[in-house]
């Protein structure tokens, strides 16, 4: 076992080492700049040095060599990260199981899509780039950098990001897996099947940290526990080494969720979608749990039909920690709309309505102290738009990662791709994606919905 | 690309089914060479070329050489060598001597496996037997080899004389072997046994691993279980007492010379990512690394480099073609602009000089390579050499890649690759240098048995000439596994021809979607669908008067013989 983990650790070194992630130096000058965590400071400069902020403050210089840009009028705020996107991917379900904790998103990434640019052009910096709600257990997810115009798909990990892994309850893994003999088919199914998977995860980890143990000892021989990568994750899991987010709607689910959680030791929990979350706030935050919702989007399947507007706020009045995501490619570049829709419904004032798509969502996925607000010693990944981000009337002007800039709207050009297949006809070339923009979440499993609600859909 | 693995294996028993030849399949798979024992042994195994220009290898020429072979093996190389009296002798004064070409990754000579149309989605998808997961790593090519398979003779028409070969599969097929495209049983063409183990980053069809996702941590899972196996055994090998017995595992068995470094991964790593990914897996788990058919790879050097990983480039690449103005298709609502259009143009012919001038970049960048075939047209492959030669690599430095190269890379070096004293006696020779376009192939020798290519003086396709094709024809295509009979009508508007096909095995009558008659050179090509799929069918003959011969591509799943014969009633 020790012998795996150092392999692990060498890989990992190894591709530190090949990868070099490009680091800018700036100042932005003259900005209203919404620190988010520090209050709002008018007039104020940002000095980044080598890809992280080094001051913040009025009348800095800037040393010989660094990027200037002016910033005068305009709002200078984190860089927006979304916690739940499918962006940047190649595969996203591995719909064939309802437990498949050993994939990873990670190895699916696709620094080519052009999404990833068009989120910048909505000042998103940071996405999870999720595994799908297909299965109970689905995979380990990413937590990328919008780096676009790098090709090495490593160069897009946030390097040293917490570990997350995506869970789904209610319709989406019932009605992909259930039947036949497979179980979920149910929602009492979906926590078995949790349920099912922590316990053996738990006896794994016991038999190797038994072997471990007698291993030490002069003269033992013996075989070790079979290496098994599914159980090996879990174990992670219920170690608190990552982060679970899942997929969930309903109250009852949600409880569910939670009581599976104390009984298995699993702290840390954030819930996605969650949009029946309004109605046990107190428990959630209770729990310490956190909730990354949509602003207003519901009722395109039935569990999702109980829901409401006022969700972000009546969960964030509640002390839940709560952000507010996209899970599409379309909604991923006007984020700053979805927070803003919380000061209609539900009176938030700027710091939280901003907190929901910077710090929160970072303290989601345990980022916290690296991005989300502006703050000195921080990564430079910050956005500028040409209004305050929470008015209907602004627009994002410039967009940067690490202190480079990936993107400015005074040099836009129309065609972004990094890579060009020569196969393709110039005529059918579009910028647009064709696949379908909703329910990425399911992507790749949808060929699997031979049964829904108990029909066989093959036969009709 | 999302849809990318499972497509590509759908395509490979689709484009059976297109062609409408299950029963093919069987009949390659227990085409297990009946011996014909009364054959005779040819007159003498040795035979002396004279006066040829020999390249015994990149740079070393030699005008008017005489090349010696005897019972498989080079024996002699140079002017006013003695030839020996019972020599078969070939006048070389015009001809082109070159060491064989050596094939990289190819699947020449390898039979199919039988492919179960409309299977069934197993009870559990996420436990499927190793099988229909695509986990046979235990198997082992030489299993499926078939001297007769006329992909390996397509290859040697070239010039290929050797070929690191492997099986058909998904994830881990089976190890490969490298062959020499000659011999009369699977085993005599057999130069290296388990020469490499062979994976794709390729998901099984509905069933776990199906993504890329689940490809990748399996790869991991099994190879970690396959040292802890490993591992284990040897503690129990060296003292037995009070230890349970490990179980055997054929599937972690086959990972265990991998481990031991004593063979490489060849993994089939096309597209960029592809590239990427798999050198993700060599480090983190520290196997010897070969990658074969590698299309995009020249933003993947520097990592390549310093991952030691053995490189076989594709020898597939993007057609160079103006686009044709598709007249009949409907205009776009926003149709792109001129100037839109040429901006794309001209992104992507960017784009198609990174892929013909990869070669030339590995090259300048200093890391040896051979080609791969696998997933080239076989009548693509001297023109793409070309193509490559045209973006900056060298005669000499193409020569390197398909003779000393492959042979360093695959550690044959001792016995393939030059023309020289005491090595394998695998040549080729053509009527002009054999990058020139004009050059035939004459003869190829593969371990001192020739085979001598006539040059067929089938009708010329002659720009000049007149030919009439307006009628109907019956048409002839020789598949292998019997003939086909098609009828074609050709008719003509003003100067444009149309037409369609039926009969055979297409379900119904289709049009053809380009008919044209250039002189007596007929092209027309049309779509077959099947199960949602559609595969290209290329026809290219010759006509003469009221027949014509010719052959019918179909993608990069080979070319067959075509023959049209015209009513004479309508």
């Amino acid at each position: 076992m020790k012998k795996i983990l150092l392999i692990i650790c060498i890989a990992v070194l190894a591709q530190q080492l090949s990868a070099q992630v490009e680091r800018g130096n700036m100042l932005i000058k003259g900005g209203t700049v919404l620190t988010v965590t520090k209050g709002t400071l008018e007039g104020t400069d940002v000095l980044v040095t080598n890809g992280k902020i080094a001051q913040v403050g009025k009348n800095l210089t800037a040393p010989a060599g660094y990027k200037v840009i002016d910033a005068q009028g305009m709002f200078v705020m984190p860089g927006i990260i979304d916690a739940h996107s499918h962006a940047g991917l190649d595969a996203i379900n591995e719909g064939t199981s309802p437990v498949t904790a050993e994939v990873n998103t990670g190895d699916a990434l696709n620094p080519f899509q052009v999404n990833l640019y068009r989120a910048l052009g909505g000042g998103v910096t940071t996405i999870h780039a999720m595994h799908g709600s297909a299965n109970a257990i689905g995979g380990q997810c990413e937590t990328i950098k919008l780096r676009f115009g790098v090709k090495d798909p490593e160069l897009l990990r946030m390097e040293g990001a917490p570990r997350t892994i995506k869970f789904a309850l209610g319709e989406n893994p019932t009605r992909v897996h259930g039947g036949g003999g497979i179980v979920p088919r149910t929602r009492m199914g979906v926590e078995f099947v949790i349920r099912q998977a922590f316990s053996q995860a738990k006896e794994y980890m016991a038999a190797w940290d038994t072997y471990n143990k007698q291993k030490i000892q002069k003269g033992f021989r013996g075989a070790p526990p079979a290496y098994n990568m599914r159980l090996e994750t879990l174990a992670d899991v219920l170690r608190g080494n990552i982060i679970v987010h899942c997929h969930s709607y309903r109250a009852d689910e949600l409880q569910m969720m939670l009581k599976v959680c104390k009984d298995f030791g699993v702290k840390r929990i954030v819930f996605q979608h969650v949009n029946e979350g309004f109605k046990v706030a107190p428990e959630l935050a209770a729990y310490g749990a956190m909730a990354s919702v949509f602003s207003d989007w519901w009722a395109y399947k039935l569990e999702v039909y109980y829901s409401t507007a006022y969700n972000a706020a009546i969960l964030t009045k509640n002390g839940v920690t709560t952000s507010i995501n996209s899970d599409d490619a379309e909604l991923m570049r006007h984020l700053y709309h979805e927070a803003a829709k919380t000061q209609k419904y539900g009176d938030l004032n700027d710091d939280e309505a901003l907190s929901l798509i910077t710090i929160n969502p970072a303290r989601q996925l345990g980022i916290e102290d690296r991005v989300g607000s502006i703050e000195t010693g921080k990564e430079a990944d910050i956005a500028i738009f040409s209004k305050h981000p929470l008015s209907i009337y602004a627009i994002p002007m410039i967009t940067v990662v690490d202190g480079i800039v990936r993107f400015d709207r005074s040099k836009d050009p129309d065609d972004m791709r990094i890579f060009v297949d020569p196969r393709q006809s110039v005529e059918t070339t579009t910028l647009r994606e064709t696949r379908n923009a909703h329910e990425q979440c399911m992507e790749g499993a949808d060929y699997m919905f031979v049964k829904m609600f108990g029909l066989n859909l093959n036969e009709q | 690309m999302k849809r990318f693995y499972r497509s590509r294996i759908c395509l490979k028993f689709m484009v059976m089914l297109a062609l409408g030849w299950p029963a093919l399949l069987q009949a390659q798979q227990f085409q297990q060479q009946p011996q014909e024992e009364k054959e005779l042994s040819p007159v003498s195994r040795t035979y002396a070329i004279t006066n040829a220009t020999v390249f015994q290898g990149p740079g070393r020429k030699l005008d008017r050489a005489t090349v010696v072979m005897k019972d498989g093996l080079i024996t002699a190389v140079g002017k006013g060598v003695a030839i020996p009296p019972e020599a078969i002798i070939i006048k070389g004064d015009s001809l082109y001597i070159y060491a064989g070409f050596i094939d990289g990754l190819s699947r020449a000579g390898v039979s199919k496996p039988k492919e179960e149309a409309n299977r069934e989605r197993p009870k559990d998808p996420g436990n499927p037997t190793p099988e229909l997961a695509g986990i046979t790593p235990q198997n082992d090519v030489r299993t499926f080899l078939n001297p007769s398979d006329k992909s390996a003779d397509d290859l040697r028409a070239l010039g290929f004389t050797a070929a690191q070969v492997v099986p058909y599969g998904n994830m881990l097929p089976g190890s490969g072997a490298i062959i020499q495209l000659t011999g009369k049983t699977s085993d005599a063409m057999v130069l290296a046994g388990k020469s490499a183990l062979f994976s794709e980053l390729t998901g099984a069809p509905r069933v776990y691993p199906s993504t890329i996702l689940a490809v990748m941590s399996k790869w991991r899972e099994l190879y970690r279980q396959a040292v802890q196996n490993k591992n284990y055994e040897t503690m129990y090998a060296a003292n037995r007492a009070g230890l349970s017995r490990p179980a055997s595992d054929r599937i972690l068995e086959a990972f265990y010379p991998v481990i031991d470094k004593r063979i490489p991964v060849l993994f089939e790593a096309d597209k960029y990512l592809e590239t990427q990914r798999v050198m993700t897996l060599q480090s983190e788990l520290g196997f010897s690394l070969v990658l074969g058919d590698v299309k995009e790879g020249w933003d993947a050097i520097a990592r390549i480099k310093s991952s030691g990983a053995k490189v076989f480039l594709s020898l597939d690449l993007p057609e160079d073609k103006k686009e044709e103005k598709s007249k009949d298709k409907k205009e776009e609502a926003g149709t792109l602009t001129p100037a839109e259009k040429e901006a794309l143009e001209k992104r992507k012919a960017e784009f198609l000089a990174l892929y013909t001038g990869q070669a030339a970049t590995f090259q300048k960048a200093g890391v040896t390579f051979g080609f791969s075939s696998l997933s080239a047209k076989t009548s693509d492959i001297r023109t793409n050499l070309r193509r490559m030669i045209k973006a900056g690599l060298t005669e000499d430095q193409a020569l390197a890649a398909l003779t000393t190269s492959p042979a360093q890379l695959l550690g044959l070096s001792d016995r393939l690759g030059t023309v020289d004293n005491g090595k394998i006696a695998s040549l080729v020779l053509s009527d002009k240098p054999y990058f020139h376009e004009k050059a035939r192939v004459r003869y190829v020798f593969v371990d001192g048995i020739m085979y001598k290519y006539d040059v067929k003086e089938t009708p010329k396709a002659d720009a000049g000439a007149k030919a009439e094709i307006t009628g109907t024809w019956s048409v002839t295509t020789e598949t292998p596994q019997g003939k086909s009979e098609e009828t074609v009508t050709f008719k003509k508007d003003g100067s444009n021809y149309s037409g369609s096909i039926t009969g055979g095995r297409l379900a119904q009558a289709v049009s053809l979607e380009k008919v044209e008659l250039n002189g007596n050179a007929l092209r027309y090509s049309y779509t077959v669908q099947v199960g949602g799929q559609s595969f290209k069918v290329d026809v290219d003959a010759t006509v003469d008067g009221s027949s014509y011969k010719g052959s019918a591509t179909v993608g990069q799943y080979g070319s067959f013989p075509v023959e049209g014969k015209k009513d004479p009633n309508r």
